[in-house]
């Protein structure tokens, strides 16, 4: 059968170059992410300041000696992002290739029937599908690869040098990452194309007979099942992991929305018609002939509308779920500041003089100390306190444990680490200081957590000043002595905001860092996706020639034919993204729910501008790449009708 | 035209009929009700005939066949083709029996479009697993004349080339019956001659059988013998009629 699928897929080239773009294209993005993740690996084998710790070791790992880079060296936060952006593309390349697969099937069907008739076997169809995906998949698994081998100095030297990776960053050899990133994409595309393939294998001969390939609305049973078993495991997965940090909600908002997508791309050929009668009811009482012919064809071919959705629907709610989900969190944070920051005054200095007014001065030590672990150790932030002073400056009252002993070799823990690590009072935590002394600090307090004002380890100050006697304050903390007006002693104060201010200062801090992180993430993919789109549509529009003929001899004008192909694509388009914007919405509340959890009168910031331009974008894109194709058909068939009147 | 019973056959053939139908119905259930495509049709068809299958529109002759290729299963009643009963096979069975046994030419869209008349004619061997004879494909290239297309596509063949491929490829395997539905339906007269030549040929040189249902009485009168369809029931037959004596009675049958 590989005889056939050479052959065939040349007949097919529009239909496959879909799948060869897509396909490409993410092999690329996966194969930068790993040459560049390989290049961060070689960078942290290199030699660079660091402190050799010993880990505890447990049942399973025996203790061993570790390297734990300094932070000024790091290039772990890289290294995520990339793990980050390749599970991404990943993702959307499974997706789109299935797609495009199965939308290159539903267009064959008189042909894979006229096969059938003349003798081949549903294994031998399923095959010839296999193979001509094979031959696909192995030229664009290369191509993509080569690209990225191509692109990653560039991306290399844009990334060095920057806060995540500061460092110079040299490529590493890229045998290893570009095998992985092509046994991906040929993993993928298998995996795409065999429920094409198995779709195939189950067209009729009779279907060679059948003029109209209108496939059969039904969806097998074990789709439904599979389509509601994700939806189930998306709705628990939001509902029982509650993050309470930023970090937490990144990986989260990316992969509900993902199990989502899956979900409702299962079930898109039952809901597809149902949105797509409702969307065109505006559209059937505005328009003569287009809108009605719009619906009918959105409708009666639901697993075709479903492909063409598919990328839009999966695009539009992993990237508008992770903006809504970390402007919540931004929220969050805003409000987790503001309630644990008690002193109405900041001052942003190493230190200050002495004024009359000021009643008390909480001026934090900042420091790091690498935490060993069973199986690996970490540098972690702390900060040396004066227990006295900050129980005043900031919300510090003990969940359990007693702030006041936090003299000599302890620790006060906050409640997320303690949750992580199962800390309680009485432990003690081993650590190393970068003055490469080793102690271990036994946990007195569990304290609230107060993410952007208290790191999750406090330490005594005399602690800190003894293992790093050059450390500095960054920002001080100021409580007016009783009586006096914040107001008015902010103005008698150097460098000193009012909390409020300060506050407002660090949500933006928290949301510009985000921003970067939504940019890094979704960037490679908002580019996949728009490609995708295009492909299918593409794809989709140049499949109708034949249509179009029969339309323009009906009488259709050319002008009729591109309106109904506008309203159409709108349609789907729509359809798409409201159930983007479903996804998008749950999984925004639950996040925020969870997040918000304790915490009162969390500020609501939805970042409209950006939702909207997604959509927008994803409309745009869906309706100019239907658009295109169908004037150029509509031109070419125009110059045929006159030769062959000449005739 | 004699008018006879539905309880046709009256010639028995000497050797075993090469395809018998017996009994078959054909119920399609639809939204808006059931439908009777088929009311019970037996008829066995010798070997080595060539026989036409006319009726009005609807009365039933694609579906009878497609019941009698094993395209579609007829709700009640048996068809045996070459000796073997089409019910119960499987999938695969079937495919093996079509491939082996069974020859198609259609109206329209007959032929890969990706693929070279050769290779379009050599598929059902390459299917089988065996390696096409070179030889073998120009031979039964020549006997439709299209020797010098070998190398042509689909799409740069008129409609009748097209119809001769169709038959080239149904001839290589040496099925037992060929089914022919409206293989000339899109065609202009001569090459239509062309076409109905070569399956009278099929059937006079090589002792096939031919199935063939068209709505041209001309077609039909390459036939030994005509046998009406109306209301799916066989309403009767014609033998070695005229396209005129098979005219009236099409119109005597549409009345």
């Amino acid at each position: 059968m590989f005889f056939l699928s050479s052959q065939t897929i040349r007949r097919h080239r529009h239909l496959y170059a879909g799948s060869f773009v897509a396909l490409a294209v993410g092999v690329f993005l996966l194969g930068l992410a790993a040459t560049a993740t390989a290049a961060t690996i070689a960078h942290g084998t290199a030699n660079l300041v660091s402190i050799t710790v010993t880990t505890l070791g447990d049942a399973d790992a025996a203790p061993r000696p570790v390297k734990v880079p300094m932070s000024g060296e790091d290039v772990s936060g890289l290294q995520v992002v990339l793990s980050l952006v390749g599970t991404i593309s990943g993702f959307i390349t499974i997706f789109v290739i299935a797609s495009t697969f199965a939308f290159a099937v539903a267009s064959r069907r008189q042909e894979l029937g006229l096969l059938r008739l003349i003798g081949a076997t549903p294994r031998q169809v399923r095959r010839m599908i296999i193979g001509e995906a094979l031959v696909v998949a192995v030229a664009a698994s290369l191509t993509g690869a080569l690209l990225a081998q191509l692109a990653t100095p560039l991306l290399l030297s844009q990334a060095s040098y920057t806060e995540l990776a500061p460092v110079k960053l040299e490529p590493a050899s890229p045998w290893v990452p570009l095998a992985i990133a092509v046994g991906i994409g040929l993993v993928v595309a298998m995996l795409g194309a065999r429920s094409a393939a198995r779709r195939a294998g189950r067209v009729g001969p009779i279907d060679a007979l059948r003029e109209a390939s209108l496939e059969s609305a039904r969806i097998g049973p074990v789709r439904v099942i599979f389509g509601l078993l994700f939806l189930a495991g998306a709705i628990a997965m939001l509902a029982l992991i509650r993050p309470s940090s930023g970090e937490g909600v990144v990986p989260l908002s990316m992969f509900t929305p993902m199990v989502l997508v899956v979900a409702l791309t299962l079930l898109a050929p039952l809901i597809v018609p149902l949105l797509g009668r409702l969307w065109a009811m505006p559209l059937v009482a505005w328009t003569h002939v287009s809108g009605r012919l719009a619906r009918s064809n959105v409708i009666a071919t639901p697993r075709r509308s479903a492909s063409l959705a598919a990328p839009i629907l999966a695009i539009s709610a992993v990237a508008g779920s992770m903006v809504l989900s970390l402007s919540f969190a931004a929220d969050s944070a805003a409000a987790t500041i503001r309630d644990t920051l008690r002193a109405p005054i900041v001052v942003t200095a190493q230190s200050m003089p002495t004024v009359s007014g000021v009643g008390a001065v909480d001026a934090g030590l900042p420091v790091q100390f690498v935490r060993a672990g069973a199986e690996d150790a970490q540098l972690e932030d702390a900060e040396g306190i004066d227990p006295a002073i900050a129980s005043q400056t900031r919300a510090l009252t003990p969940l359990s444990g007693d702030l006041s002993q936090l003299t000599g070799n302890t620790v006060a823990v906050s409640k997320q680490m303690a949750g992580f690590e199962h800390y309680q009072v009485g432990d003690e935590v081993p650590a190393t200081f970068l003055d490469h002394q080793a102690v271990k600090l036994r946990i007195v307090a569990i304290v609230p957590d107060g993410l952007g004002v208290n790191p999750d380890f406090l330490l005594p100050l005399d602690l800190v000043r003894q293992h790093n006697p050059t450390a500095k304050p960054e920002r001080l903390f100021v409580q007016p002595a009783p009586g006096v007006d914040p107001t008015e002693l902010v103005t008698r104060l150097e460098h000193a905001v009012l909390a409020t201010a300060w506050e407002a200062d660090q949500a933006d801090g928290v949301r510009q860092g985000n921003q970067l992180g939504l940019v890094l993430l979704l960037g490679p993919a908002a580019f996949y996706s728009a490609i995708a789109i295009a492909n299918t549509l593409l794809m989709g529009s140049l499949q109708r020639r034949q249509e179009f003929v029969t339309s323009r001899l009906l009488g259709a004008t050319p002008n009729q034919i591109r309106r109904m192909v506008l309203w159409e694509s709108s349609l789907v388009g729509l359809v798409a993204l409201s159930l983007g914007t479903a996804i998008t919405v749950t999984v925004g509340i639950l996040i925020r729910h969870a997040m918000t959890a304790g915490v009162a009168d969390v500020p609501v910031t939805v970042p409209w501008g950006i939702l909207l331009g997604i959509g927008g974008l994803c409309l745009t894109l869906a309706v100019g790449s239907a658009l295109a194709p169908t004037s150029y058909i509509l031109r070419v068939v125009s110059q045929e009708t006159v030769v062959h009147q000449r005739q | 035209m004699t008018a006879t019973a539905p309880s046709y056959p009256s010639v028995v053939p000497e050797s075993a009929p090469a395809l018998v139908l017996d009994g078959i119905t054909k119920t399609y259930r639809s939204k808006a009700g059931a439908v009777d495509a088929l009311r019970g049709v037996t008829y066995h068809f010798p070997r080595g005939s060539f026989t036409a299958v006319m009726g009005p529109s609807g009365s039933g002759k694609s579906t009878l066949l497609q019941c009698a290729a094993g395209l579609d299963q007829p709700t009640t009643g048996v068809v045996v083709l070459g000796g073997v009963t089409l019910r119960g096979l499987s999938e695969v069975a079937l495919t093996k029996l079509r491939r082996e046994e069974m020859g198609f030419v259609f109206q329209a869209y007959n032929l890969l479009p990706s693929l070279t008349v050769y290779d379009n004619v050599a598929l059902p061997l390459r299917l089988t697993g065996k390696r096409p004879q070179r030889a073998e494909v120009h031979a039964v290239l020549e006997q439709v004349g299209l020797g010098d297309k070998v190398k042509r596509r689909p799409a740069e063949l008129s409609g009748g080339q097209q119809q001769r491929v169709a038959i080239a490829r149904a001839l290589i395997t040496r099925p037992s019956v060929f089914f022919a539905d409206e293989p000339t339906g899109a065609l202009d007269s001569n090459s239509s001659r062309q076409v109905l030549s070569l399956l009278r040929e099929a059937t006079d040189r090589a002792g096939q059988t031919v199935v063939m249902v068209t709505h041209d009485p001309v077609a039909a009168a390459y036939a030994e013998r005509v046998v009406f369809l109306s209301d799916g029931l066989i309403a009767g037959h014609l033998d070695r009629g005229t396209p005129g004596q098979i005219a009236a009675a099409m119109s005597d049958l549409e009345r």
